[in-house]
C-alpha cells in the first residue's frame, strides 16, 4: 500500500508571514498540534507545532540544569507570550521537516515517524509542492485494516 | 571560507619555510607548521578543529617528525582520563539536581539588594568554577541571573558579563577549575596543595579587585536594580520558583563529590604515604569515584560516558597535546626557549612578565588550552638553562584564565553565556560593549598577578 492511498489531499496550511500567536490560537481551535507552513509558491518551508511554542516560551537551559521542579511559573513566560504576539511563524517554526513522497510505502513513513518523532508528515511532489499530508492515525488505521482483512480472508 | 583556508595554509607553510631557512631541522619546521595549523584552525575553523588535528597528527607520523610511542606519551592520556572522570561526576551531579539546588540557593537569598546580588553572583560563579568546569558553572549562574533579572525587570547583560568574569577568574583557583589547571599540574608537578596555597588566595584578591571595578563600572545598573527591588518588594515568587526533590540520590551524589574533593585535596600526602609517583592519586581519584558511580547507576553508565563526556573536545585536546609534544620531541621548543631567554637576558622577572602577558593576550583570542599546550614545552625547556620555573607556571595559569575576560570570544564560558543570552533574550552583545570592561578587568587583574609573582617571594 502506498502513501497516496491514505494521505489527506486537502491540506490546511499557514504562511510563514502569519502571526505566531494567531496560528497558535488556530491550533487550539482546530484541536491539532501542528500545521505545515507553505510559501506563496505552494512549497513547504517548515512546520509550526505546539512543541515549537513550548520550547520558545520555556528557558532553553532547563534541560541542562538537571533534576528540579517548577513550583511557580517563571515571570519570563508572560514576556515571551507578549513577544510571540509580535512574531511571524517563520521565526518559531521548525525548518528541518520530515517529508514523504506519494509513492512511499506505509511502513517506510511509519519508520520515519518513529525514528524522527514526527506526528504528521507532509507529502510533496518533485518540485517541493505540498500535495497531501499523512498522520500517524492514517497510517495505523490503514495498516490495521490491511491486517484485519488478511485475518478474515 | 576558501580564502580563510588559503590564508591558513599559506601562513603555516610560510612558517615552516621560514623556520627551516633560519636553521631549524626539517622535522622541527614540520612540527611548527602543523601546530600553527591547529592554532589558526581554532581561530578560523572552530567546527573543523578536530579534522585538522587528525590530519596534522597523521602528517607528523608519516613524515617521521614523531614516532607512535612518543605520540602516545605526549598525548597526556592521564589528563584526558582525569577530565573524563570529572565529566562523569559532573553528569551525576547534574542528574541528581545538585546544580538546580545551587540555583535555588541563589534565588532564595533573603532581603536581596543590588549589592548582595552582585556579590552573590561573583562568589557563586567563582567558587563553582573552582570545582567544576567553567561551561557547567556558567549555565547555572546564567539561569539564576535570568530568573532574578526577569523578576525585577532589569537588563541581565551586566550581571551575565560579571558572572563570566568571575567564572574565568575562579577557574584559576584550583587544579580542577580549568583544563589548563590539570594540564599544568600534570606537567609541572605542582600539587592541589600548591594550588590552594598559591593560586586560590591570589584568585580571591583578584575577585576583590573585580568587585571594585564592576561596582564602579555598572553603578547605574546597580542603582536601577535597587530601585526596582524597592518598588517590587521581596522576591517571594523567586524564593518558591524552583525546588529540588530531596531524594536520597542527591545526598549520595553530594557525598561522592565531597569525597572526590577530599581525596584530591589530600593527593600529595597520600602519594608520599604510599610512595606513589607525583600526581598519581590526583589523576586516579576521579576515575575511582566515577567507576563507583557507574557501578551504583549501572543502567545509566553508558549514558554518562556517551552524553556527559565531551569526546569531541577531549579528542582535540589529546591530539593537540601530541602536536605540542612533537615541538618538544623535535627540539623546536628548546631553540625557541633559548631565543626567548637570550632576548630577556636570562632575567627571571622579565621572563615571568613575558609569559604572563603573552598568555593573557594570547588567550583573549585563542582557546587557552591551545596556548598553554604550546607554552608548556617551552617552559620545560627553560629548565635546561637553569631557570626557576615556579613563577612561570603560575604566570601561565593566570594568564591563560584571565585573558579570557578581555574579549567576548576569550573563553568557552563567554561564548556559552552569550549564546544563551541571544537565544533567550534575542540580545546580541557588541564586541565593544564587552571589550572596554573586559580590557579593564583583564589588565588590572593581570597587573595584580604580575606584582604578586614579582614581589612576593612566596611564588618563587
Amino acid at each position: 500500500m502506498k502513501i497516496k492511498e491514505v494521505m489527506k489531499r486537502e491540506v490546511i496550511s499557514v504562511k510563514p508571514t502569519d502571526n505566531a500567536l494567531d496560528v497558535l490560537n488556530l491550533l487550539f481551535k482546530m484541536q491539532i498540534s501542528g500545521l505545515p507552513v507553505i510559501d506563496d509558491q505552494g512549497k513547504l518551508v517548515g512546520m509550526f507545532t505546539e512543541k515549537n511554542v513550548l520550547s520558545f516560551i520555556l528557558p532553553s537551559y532547563i534541560e541542562k540544569i538537571g533534576n528540579f521542579i517548577y513550583e511557580e511559573d517563571p515571570k519570563s513566560i508572560k514576556g515571551k507570550f507578549a513577544y510571540l504576539s509580535k512574531m511571524q511563524i517563520s521565526q518559531v517554526m521548525r525548518r528541518d521537516v520530515v517529508t514523504a513522497r506519494e509513492d512511499s510505502s506505509l511502513c517506510e513513513i511509519a519508520k520515519d515517524m518513529l525514528i524522527r518523532k514526527a506526528r504528521r508528515i507532509p507529502v510533496i511532489d518533485e518540485t517541493g509542492k505540498v500535495i497531501g499530508i499523512v498522520s500517524r492515525c492514517d497510517i495505523l488505521k490503514a495498516l490495521s485494516k490491511k491486517a484485519e482483512a488478511a485475518v478474515n480472508a | 571560507m576558501l580564502r580563510k583556508f588559503i590564508i591558513l595554509i599559506a601562513i603555516s607553510l610560510g612558517l615552516g619555510f621560514l623556520t627551516k631557512s633560519i636553521g631549524l631541522s626539517s622535522h622541527q619546521a614540520i612540527a611548527i607548521s602543523i601546530f600553527s595549523v591547529s592554532i589558526l584552525g581554532t581561530l578560523f575553523f572552530w567546527d573543523f578543529r578536530l579534522s585538522f588535528a587528525f590530519l596534522g597528527v597523521s602528517i607528523l607520523l608519516l613524515t617521521k617528525a614523531i614516532d607512535l610511542e612518543n605520540l602516545i606519551k605526549f598525548s597526556s592520556l592521564e589528563v584526558i582520563l582525569f577530565l573524563v572522570g570529572m565529566m562523569v561526576l559532573v553528569g551525576l551531579l547534574k542528574e541528581s539536581g545538585v546544580f538546580a539546588w545551587i540555583v535555588s540557593l541563589i534565588l532564595r537569598v533573603r532581603n536581596l539588594s543590588a549589592n548582595k546580588f552582585l556579590i552573590s553572583v561573583i562568589v557563586f560563579s567563582a567558587l563553582l568554577a573552582c570545582v567544576v568546569d567553567e561551561v557547567t558553572s556558567i549555565i547555572f549562574l546564567v539561569a539564576a541571573i535570568f530568573e532574578i533579572c526577569d523578576y525585577f525587570e532589569v537588563d541581565p547583560v551586566p550581571f551575565l558579563i560579571v558572572s563570566v568574569f568571575a567564572t574565568n577568574i575562579g577557574s584559576a583557583g584550583t587544579v580542577m577549575g580549568n583544563p589548563i589547571g590539570i594540564l599544568i599540574a600534570a606537567k609541572s608537578g605542582l600539587t592541589f596543595e600548591d594550588f590552594i596555597l598559591k593560586a586560590f588566595p591570589l584568585m580571591l584578591v583578584i575577585l576583590l579587585a573585580l568587585i571594585v571595578i564592576v561596582k564602579f563600572w555598572y553603578r547605574k545598573q546597580l542603582n536601577d536594580l535597587d530601585n526596582k527591588m524597592k518598588k517590587l518588594g521581596a522576591n517571594e515568587i523567586l524564593i518558591r520558583l524552583i525546588s529540588v526533590p530531596p531524594e536520597k540520590s542527591l545526598k549520595i551524589a553530594l557525598a561522592i563529590f565531597g569525597t572526590t574533593l577530599l581525596f584530591i585535596s589530600l593527593h600529595h600526602r597520600l602519594e608520599l604515604l604510599f610512595n606513589l609517583g607525583p600526581n598519581t592519586v590526583l589523576l586516579v581519584v576521579p576515575l575511582v569515584l566515577s567507576g563507583c558511580v557507574m557501578i551504583w547507576k549501572w543502567q545509566r553508565a553508558r549514558g554518562y560516558i556517551e552524553k556527559d563526556v565531551e569526546w569531541w573536545t577531549l579528542l582535540f585536546f589529546m591530539l593537540l597535546f601530541a602536536q605540542a609534544g612533537t615541538l618538544k620531541f623535535t627540539g623546536a621548543t628548546d631553540v625557541l626557549a633559548k631565543k626567548i631567554a637570550y632576548l630577556t637576558g636570562n632575567n627571571p622577572v622579565f621572563l615571568t612578565g613575558v609569559v604572563l602577558w603573552i598568555s593573557t593576550i594570547g588567550s583573549s583570542i585563542l582557546d587557552n588550552v591551545v596556548l598553554v599546550a604550546a607554552f608548556i614545552p617551552v617552559i620545560q625547556s627553560f629548565q635546561s638553562i637553569n631557570l626557576n620555573l615556579a613563577p612561570l607556571w603560575w604566570a601561565l595559569l593566570f594568564g591563560g584564565c584571565l585573558g579570557g575576560n578581555i574579549t567576548l570570544v576569550g573563553s568557552t564560558a563567554n561564548i556559552v553565556a552569550l549564546g544563551i543570552l541571544e537565544k533567550e533574550k534575542n540580545v546580541r552583545v557588541t564586541f565593544f560593549r564587552w571589550f572596554w570592561v573586559g580590557l579593564t578587568v583583564g589588565v588590572v587583574t593581570t597587573c595584580i598577578v604580575w606584582a604578586a609573582l614579582i614581589f612576593l617571594p612566596f611564588y618563587k
